[in-house]
């Protein structure tokens, strides 16, 4: 399997403290890769990284071939990477339709663009009543349909989905894990980060577990579920 | 009050707070983009003024005799220059300060300003001399009683509607004002989205700063006059309409405009003795207002939630 992704020794640092230190992972095109990690292990500066947010100051990322290390990120979403942020991050003040217009935003194609609307709105038939609403006047459920929905909206050939989980009731933990199933189903290659160790494994293909800026084991699914380095990772 | 005269003044009014609404919404796009103050903002006004008057006196000077003419293309080059100097500012002035205290880009467009109005009465031929600014729309005028309808006013009048328009229309309709309204509520979250923030930025930056040269050449045609410090003067009346309206919402600072001017108007009718006492009274209302409301008279109707 080729991979979608490759990330190569990757030091970023916040002023002067380095965050992440040297991680490599890659993630296989077509499969969900997950990564896993307590709070501070810097899975959230690892998105960061590779959407240009806060450049690497070291190491690689690669992403179908293309050196994207210290693209801008508008250029690194034109390359089809997409990303539903932490804390979903809707537009409040946009309507739920604008919001998932902006998801849509490198797409010169209104004709394209409209039919991809089409579609978010049949996969969420609740986001179609609600079209002219203001995103910040709706449910925390309804902002993750509409920030789910709007990272589809380019298209992406990669989905960084960073804790999808956070701030949700059980059953609509369950509901999300069900949609990026099948979003990866459509054939979109999909990097899920998250806290939540056992629903996260139960649906990746392969994980990696980053513990204090660096990655601490990997493996299969099955594989890591049983790894100390795991719980290591979360309780050591 | 002869109803004639009510005219009159509410006609006063209406000019008065179209300018200080076109001001006031430069204001309103750039704290929305940058979160900033841009206190050069009036003096932009008054340099797209005195271009537009440089390139009367160009166009005068070649023979071109056409007022229509002239007009438009003093329009067209003050927009546009000023636009330009809007894009220069927010590139190396106003985006290097990004990380600094944003106190920095208040003092530093501040003191941008300062260097404006000095330039421009120091190197404008007698440039500390206010300067006739010619008469160009139609001067024919309707009398109703008391009331003076003019019709270079009304003129002004509908281009101001229809330029604050076409921006409502940009900004809610087309693409571009997508990405303008995005990068407004959530910067990093719009840029994740694949929106060239820098881009979106200038670009925002170049409509306030043409609005402000539209504004200054509606200023020079109304009072036939201007000089070098206008737009220190219309930049503090549009920076409190922004201000009075919430900071942050285009329709707040139209209505902060309008009702600067409608307190300017009520203070000249009620203070006839005094009626240069008419910006004490205004402002004095202005700081009553912010005791009142201090996120200004539009408010946030969205709480944020997690």
């Amino acid at each position: 399997m080729a991979s979608a992704l490759k990330i190569e020794g990757v030091f970023t640092a916040y002023d002067k403290a380095d965050v992440l230190q040297g991680v490599s992972l890659e993630v296989e095109d077509g499969r969900i890769t997950c990564l896993l990690g307590s709070n501070g292990s810097g899975k959230t500066t690892l998105v960061r990284s590779i959407l240009g947010l806060t450049p690497p100051r070291a190491g690689r990322i690669v992403f179908n071939g293309t050196d994207i290390t210290q693209v801008p990120t508008h250029k690194i979403i034109a390359a089809g990477i997409a990303c539903i942020p932490e804390g979903r991050k809707v537009f409040p003040k946009l309507t739920v339709e604008e919001n998932l217009r902006v998801g849509a935003y490198q797409e010169r194609s209104d004709k394209v663009a409209s039919a991809r609307l089409d579609e978010i709105l049949q996969i969420f038939p609740r986001l179609a009543e609600r079209r002219t609403q203001l995103a910040g006047t709706m449910s925390g459920g309804e902002q993750a349909m509409v920030s789910i929905g709007r990272g589809l909206m380019c298209a992406p050939k990669l989905l960084l989905i960073d804790e999808p989980s956070l701030g949700l009731s059980p059953r609509l933990v369950k509901e999300n894990f069900d949609i990026i199933r099948s979003i990866n189903e459509r054939g979109i290659t999909v990097l899920l980060v998250e806290q939540n160790v056992h629903q996260t494994l139960a649906i990746s293909n392969y994980g990696f577990v980053l513990s204090k800026g660096r990655v601490a084991a990997s493996g299969a699914p099955a594989e890591l579920a049983t790894r100390q380095e795991v719980r290591d990772a979360y309780f050591g | 009050m002869d109803a004639g005269l009510f005219a009159q003044y509410v006609m006063n009014g209406l000019m008065l707070g179209m300018m200080y609404a076109l001001v006031a919404v430069g204001f309103t796009l750039f704290f929305g983009v940058l979160d900033i103050i841009k206190f050069s903002h009036g003096d932009v006004l008054m340099v797209g003024a005195f271009t537009a008057l440089a390139t009367y006196v160009g166009l005068h000077a070649a023979g071109m005799d056409s007022n229509w003419f002239n007009l438009v293309v003093m329009l067209v080059l003050a927009t546009l220059a000023m636009a330009l100097l809007g894009m220069v500012i927010a590139r190396y002035l106003v985006m290097p300060l990004r990380s600094a205290p944003a106190l920095n880009t208040l003092l530093i467009t501040l003191m941008l300003g300062t260097v404006l109005r000095e330039s421009v009465r120091l190197f404008y031929p007698q440039g500390a001399n206010p300067k006739p600014f010619p008469a160009l729309l139609p001067r024919s005028a309707i009398d109703i009683g008391e009331f003076n309808l003019r019709l270079d006013n009304v003129l002004m009048l509908c281009a101001g509607v229809l330029v604050i328009v076409g921006l409502q229309f940009l900004l809610n309709r087309t693409k571009l004002g997508l990405a303008i309204r995005a990068v407004a509520q959530d910067e990093e979250t719009a840029r994740i989205m694949g929106i060239n923030f820098t881009a979106v930025v200038l670009i925002t930056f170049a409509i306030g700063s043409g609005l402000a040269a539209f504004a200054g050449v509606m200023n020079g045609l109304y009072y036939n006059e201007i000089n070098f410090g206008i737009g220190l003067y219309l930049g503090v009346i549009g920076f409190s309409a922004a201000i009075i309206g919430g900071l942050g919402s285009i329709y707040g600072a139209i209505l902060g405009g309008f009702l600067f001017a409608g307190l300017q108007t009520v203070g000249t009718v009620m203070l006839p003795f005094a009626s240069a006492y008419k910006d004490v009274f205004a402002f004095a209302v202005v700081i009553a207002i912010m005791a009142w409301r201090p996120t200004g008279l539009i408010r946030e109707k969205i709480s944020e939630r997690v």
